[in-house]
């Protein structure tokens, strides 16, 4: 209810410009009915120019009344002089409007910075896409920002580019949000660039990546679905082109990739959550990244982010057989878990699509490791399904810090193992 | 255990007291095994606890539980807990357990070797009445299978009343065709369930 009267106040206040400077409200304790009369008594003399939130009404029944400056000793007088008890509630208006209307603005207001921005909380898409500009804003000198291609819908793709130089010099690839609900690793992929601007040049273990090797970072690989998560369905995964012939929209974009296409492991039912589209890379989604790398030909770390149930995974999906360096992709998995969970206990099992979760045809990595990535991963981040897609954002900060600890495991050994 | 037929997990798990007091040891220790035969949903389950509330005592917080149900303000107007940023109002807890524990009936009715569900969100309150002797709840939930990605809205009615077994009717939307079933917890093949062990 005070809530209420303190906007109403605020709106009149930059309405009508008035001014509460020196307003108090106070809060009288009636202890009988002549104490009660005696504040009605009150009420009738305007010149006081009170306002009562909460009037007169009986014994035992608070009364709450805004005073106005001028006529605050008057008022006091006269209730000590009767006897009758209050308390300040308010010692002054117009600064708790004041305040109130600074955080009012303020939490509608956009981060100046990156160093203000809110990495414990998740964004719209307008709210990354102006984090990204402001990121290379701040340093022009290590990130760009390249567009891939457009959505279905038309929104822009963009990859951020980390380098510190060279010419094509030997990458790796992370990718975020390509299932638009799961919406930590967005939000995860936020917290990674800003931790690649402040780790060069401070953590000498990540320098000599970033001396060696430039990083690109796709952070919402899906913006159709993410818009959509925002404004209709929350746990909207697919992309959002519609399907000749059918009422349903989307196709799953790691179903879409051109890896055992079309196999066991996808749906062609076009209403289906893995509905792997008419046929390899309809999505332009997808495509973009198929040509980037083409073109870009000298990708060696391919890390796709997904959420959830804290797996990390290396190829096949599409088939049982075993990947050609199983061995050592399994080696490092299990370093990069280890790393993981020296943070804060978070536990995860590693192991090949098929096995650790379930066969999966026309999936990201199966095609890149197939492309000759070697280092091909995908992360499956927190949680293990209490919470699901709708992870509670206080936990968007620990996530990315303890899977930046894997991540840094991959980069250093793809550093020290160039093929 | 011929593997085409029939599939058993073991489990371990601990438990933890719902309303954990000052001092009190937090921890039971569980072990399951789930029993799963010819791919057919509704596995059998074998639990032993160690460290099990006396029954009696078990009742007793089931009891104050209600109670405390029974006071909640109408959550009627509430839609999805958690929301998009998977917040759960500490006030609104109670009714996501409650939820919870009808959902996972639900789920285990559906449960295979292969398909796996989780509760992803409460997604509307339907209706929610404690004038009469038991809470009376009505909801939707979203759940998650995890083999296909799919989201599956289920209608849940439950009615929960401490010395009584747990009632569940619910409909669950299919993609191919819709489900429907009921029951009642609490037959031999299936624990009854103590909302403080929960």
């Amino acid at each position: 209810m005070q809530g209420l009267l303190i906007f109403s106040l605020l709106l009149g206040a930059v309405l009508g410009k008035e001014d509460f400077v020196g307003h108090q409200v106070l809060r009288i304790s009636v202890a009988d009915e002549a104490q009660v009369q005696k504040v009605t008594e009150l009420e009738d003399l305007e010149h006081l120019q009170l306002d009562f939130w909460r009037g007169p009404a009986q014994p035992g029944s608070p009364v709450d009344v805004r005073v106005p400056f001028p006529s605050l000793q008057a008022v006091k007088v006269f209730l000590e002089t009767h006897g009758i008890e209050y308390t300040i509630m308010i010692e002054d208006v117009q600064s708790l409007l004041d305040e109130e209307e600074e955080q009012m603005f303020a939490f509608q207001a956009r981060a100046a910075s990156t160093d203000t921005f809110n990495y414990a909380t998740y964004h719209t898409l307008d709210e990354i896409y102006g984090f990204m500009d402001m990121l290379v804003a701040e340093h022009p000198q290590l990130v760009s920002k390249l567009q891939i291609g457009k959505t279905y819908e038309g929104r822009p793709i963009y990859v951020l580019k980390f380098s510190t130089g060279g010419n094509n010099r030997p990458a790796i690839w992370i990718d975020t949000g390509i299932h638009s609900r799961e919406w930590v690793t967005q939000a995860s992929g936020i917290w990674f660039a800003k931790k690649i601007t402040q780790d060069y040049g401070q953590n000498p273990a990540f320098t000599a990546i970033l001396d060696k090797m430039d990083i690109f970072l796709e952070i919402v690989t899906n913006p159709d679905g993410f818009a959509f998560t925002h404004s209709k369905n929350r746990l909207w995964r697919k992309t959002r082109s519609i399907t000749a012939g059918s009422s349903c929209v989307g196709v799953d974009p790691n179903r879409n990739w051109d890896a055992g296409f079309g196999k066991a492991g996808a749906s062609s039912n076009p209403c289906s959550e893995t509905y792997h589209g008419k046929f390899a890379n309809s999505e332009t989604e997808v495509k973009s990244i198929v040509d980037f790398v083409k073109s870009h030909g000298n990708i060696k770390a391919f890390i796709s982010i997904h959420s959830y149930s804290q797996l990390l995974l290396y190829p096949y999906g599409y088939t049982t057989d075993p990947a050609k360096d199983q061995a050592e992709l399994d080696e490092l998995a299990k370093s990069a878990v280890t790393a993981l969970a020296s943070l804060y206990g978070t536990k995860f099992k590693y192991g090949s699509i098929i096995k650790a979760i379930y066969r999966a045809s026309g999936g990201t990595i199966d095609w890149t490791y197939n492309q000759g990535i070697k280092y091909s991963y995908t992360f499956e981040l927190r949680d293990t399904g209490r919470y699901g897609f709708l992870l509670p954002a206080s936990q968007i900060v620990p996530t990315a810090q303890e899977t930046w600890l894997a991540l840094q495991t991959i980069m250093d050994h793809t550093l020290k193992h160039p093929y | 255990i011929n593997s085409k037929k029939e599939c058993q997990v073991d489990l371990e798990f601990t438990t933890e007291h719902y309303n954990p007091e000052e001092g009190e040891e937090r921890l039971g220790k569980c072990s399951a095994q789930v029993f799963f035969k010819n791919e057919k949903p509704r596995p059998t389950i074998n639990v032993t606890c160690m460290r099990f509330m006396e029954k009696s005592k078990r009742q007793q917080e089931d009891y104050l539980l209600y109670k405390h149900m029974k006071q909640l303000k109408d959550p009627l107007d509430v839609i999805s807990i958690p929301d998009s940023h998977g917040h759960i109002d500490p006030s609104l807890r109670p009714i996501w357990d409650l939820a919870f524990l009808g959902s996972s009936y639900v789920m285990w009715e559906k449960t295979t070797q292969f398909l796996h569900y989780y509760m992803a969100q409460l997604s509307s309150v339907k209706q929610w009445k404690t004038d009469e002797d038991a809470i009376d709840f009505d909801y939707t939930v979203l759940l998650h299978e995890f083999s296909t990605q799919e989201i599956i809205p289920c209608r849940i009615h439950l009615v929960w009343h401490p010395s009584k077994p747990l009632k569940v009717k619910y409909h669950c939307q299919g993609p191919q065709a819709p489900e429907e079933a009921s029951g009642i917890e609490g037959s031999a093949a299936a624990p009854t369930m103590g909302l403080t062990n929960y």
